[in-house]
């Protein structure tokens, strides 16, 4: 169960200074689909970021079951980025020299790789429906393929927190929903799934909605 | 998949880059190599010419005998020509040589194993004008006057026939067949030697014994030649077992006339090895800013890949790799071009020096290259280490 709790945000300081997250608190249950919606700049990135540890807090905590991760060394975060958070990004972030399989056996090459991995990342490969593709850079593959090898990076791990922001924002809607079903599909293995989204219509598959604005939460379901 | 192929992918795909800071490797290593090699060849060049010269001592008349004096008055050396010590002298030198040899290179042969050519050198006039003639002995100075040949006739055998440097041949005259009158008797002019560019051209070389007896000179010699055919002779310590057992005979080794010339060299050489150090150290600062920039390419991959569970030990890890990489490459290249270069500019240093590619400097260049390599890496992939994922991700 991850919660974060009365957590804020500060950007720069002075005129500059902007508030990205204001006392925000939300909790998500093993297993559960939660989407973040909200305007730009509402600080839907920042949260999940301070989620990851990709950013400091300012204030507040976050707790990843049951234990504080939002003042963990560098090495402690590595350690919970190979074993339980996992991302999947608006760009998708393929590392261009590598190929599709490549990429999904990425992270199994700087955590601890049980010798199956090649055959774990094919398999993850074929359920993202792209067995065919394993071989293919990313400047080859199209922008929705691309976000489904990176789906496939982020289970890789057996991660089960996937934190996605805006996954859908750069395919069409109907690529889009296609690589919702994947999240859906994941999510009903029991990996927990925040994923932020502008478009309402993904949003309502999801279990719960959580809505920004300013860096605080306005509606909560 | 290994960390190394995820370096290595990825610097197939920036090969480019990758070559080019080769390269600032590759051009410290190759201003080493070049000097080095230049710097060897002019050395054995020092000593070929110190064996072509032949001798490996020199053993004269102990000039230092002959200084006058005249109550406290110094009134200096007396130079003259006429100069001489007793051959029989030479039997000792050869005992003492000999010795030394055998205990150097560790053999029990009996036989005699240095080569002493004795020298009798007369300043007489022939065909009406002034000669230098040499009393030899015809087999020792051909071994130790490797280089000579005869270019017409023969070479002397017999104690009535003569052979003469080119030079002689020229000025007095005479060619194979004809007689010479030597103190009163007619020897046989034989061969004429090919020109060597020594005092050789200018003499008359006749058997000692002959030499000694025509010009009244018996069991004496002007100097005499000792060459050990092996480099790893002790020539400066017979030199001085010489000079300290022997009265009457002052030894010189080659190699201490030879030492001077060497200077000169280790001068020139300790200059270039200076200026490949300073080429060296600027390359590795070009190598240092490649990498920057290259991890600057690179901070949107190295964010992507410590967001999927890199460690920053990782991080540095795959740069290391990639110095690695870079050093054997730049390493390779430098030897190549220095090698290259050593044959331009050795003969611009030591004028028509002939170069030689110098193998076992390869080793030394792939280390010294994968050195410099990691050290310019080390800041680099320091940066890159701290590259934090929020940010690398959002500049994009
Ligand atoms: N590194 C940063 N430095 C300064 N301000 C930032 C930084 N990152 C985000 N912000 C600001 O914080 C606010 C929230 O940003 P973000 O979380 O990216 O919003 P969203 O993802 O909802 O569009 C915005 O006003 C943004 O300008
Ligand atoms: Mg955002």
């Amino acid at each position: 169960m991850l919660e974060v709790r009365h957590a804020s945000k500060i950007y720069g300081s002075g005129p500059a200074r902007v508030a990205a997250l204001n006392d925000v608190s939300l909790r998500v249950e093993d297993g559960d689909f939660v989407a973040i919606t909200g305007p730009s700049g509402s600080g839907k990135s920042t949260l999940l970021n301070v989620i990851g540890g990709l950013e400091k807090l300012t204030g507040g905590q976050v707790i990843l079951d049951g234990r504080r991760i939002d003042d963990l060394s560098e090495n402690a975060l590595v350690d919970i980025r190979r074993k339980k958070i996992a991302y999947v990004f608006q760009q998708y972030h393929l590392i261009p020299s590598l190929t599709a399989l490549e990429n999904v056996l990425l992270p199994l090459t700087f955590g601890a790789s049980n010798g199956h991995a090649e055959q774990r990342a094919m398999e993850l490969l074929r359920r993202v429906g792209l067995e065919k593709r394993a071989g293919h850079k990313p400047s080859q593959l199209s922008g929705g393929e691309q976000q489904r090898v990176a789906i496939a990076r982020s289970l890789v791990n057996g991660c089960t927190l996937i934190l996605a922001d805006e996954p859908t924002g750069n395919v069409d809607q109907k690529t889009g929903i296609e690589v919702l079903q994947l999240f859906e599909q994941v999510n009903r293995d029991g990996v927990s799934i925040i994923m932020v989204t502008h478009s309402p219509e993904i949003a309502h598959r999801a279990r719960r909605i959580v809505s920004l604005r300013d860096g605080e939460v306005v509606s909560a379901g | 998949m290994k960390l190394l192929q995820v370096v290595f992918k990825d610097a197939l795909r920036r090969k480019r880059r990758v070559l080019y800071t080769a390269l600032g490797v590759a051009i410290g290593v190759a201003a080493f190599v070049a000097v080095l090699t230049v710097a060897r060849a002019g050395e054995d060049r020092v000593y070929a010419e110190i064996d072509k010269y032949g001798p490996n001592l020199m053993v004269t008349p102990a000039v230092s005998d002959l200084d006058l004096q005249l109550g406290d008055l110094r009134l200096g050396t007396l130079a003259i020509g006429d100069n001489y010590f007793a051959e029989e002298k030479l039997l000792e030198v050869r005992r003492i040589a000999d010795d030394a040899i055998r205990e150097a290179l560790d053999i029990q042969d009996e036989g005699d194993i240095a080569t002493i050519a004795p020298k009798l050198y007369v300043d007489t006039e022939l065909q009406g004008t002034s000669a230098m003639v040499v009393g030899i002995d015809p087999e020792q100075e051909r071994l130790v006057k490797t280089w000579w040949i005869v270019s017409e006739g023969r070479y002397v055998e017999q104690a009535d026939e003569a052979v003469l440097g080119a030079r002689a041949s020229a000025s007095l005259r005479l060619g194979v067949g004809d007689t010479l009158l030597l103190g009163g008797e007619q020897t046989t002019v034989v061969g004429v030697l090919g020109e060597t560019g020594s005092n050789d051209d200018y003499h008359v070389f006749v058997p000692l014994p002959t030499v000694q007896r025509l010009f009244a000179r018996e069991g004496l010699v002007s100097a005499a030649d000792i060459r050990a055919l092996c480099s790893a002779c002790p020539a400066v310590d017979i030199a001085d077992m010489i000079n300290e057992e022997i009265p009457g005979v002052r030894a010189v080794a080659v190699r201490q006339i030879a030492e001077t010339e060497m200077n000169l060299v280790n001068k020139v050489n300790r200059f270039m090895i200076t200026l490949a150090g300073i080429t060296l150290i600027v390359g590795a600062f070009g190598v240092v800013n490649t990498m920057i920039s290259s991890v600057h390419e690179r901070v949107r991959d190295i964010g992507i890949m410590k967001a999927v569970g890199a460690s920053r030990r990782q991080i540095v890890r795959m740069f290391v790799y990639e110095a690695i990489g870079v050093g054997v490459i730049g390493g390779l290249l430098g030897y190549a071009a220095g090698t290259l270069l050593s044959y331009v500019i050795g003969p611009l240093i030591f004028d028509d020096l002939a170069v030689a590619y110098e193998l076992q400097y390869l080793g030394p260049a792939l280390g010294l290259a994968v050195l410099v390599a990691a050290v310019a890496s080390v800041y680099p992939a320091f940066r890159a280490s701290q590259i934090r994922v929020a940010e690398s991700l959002r500049s994009l």
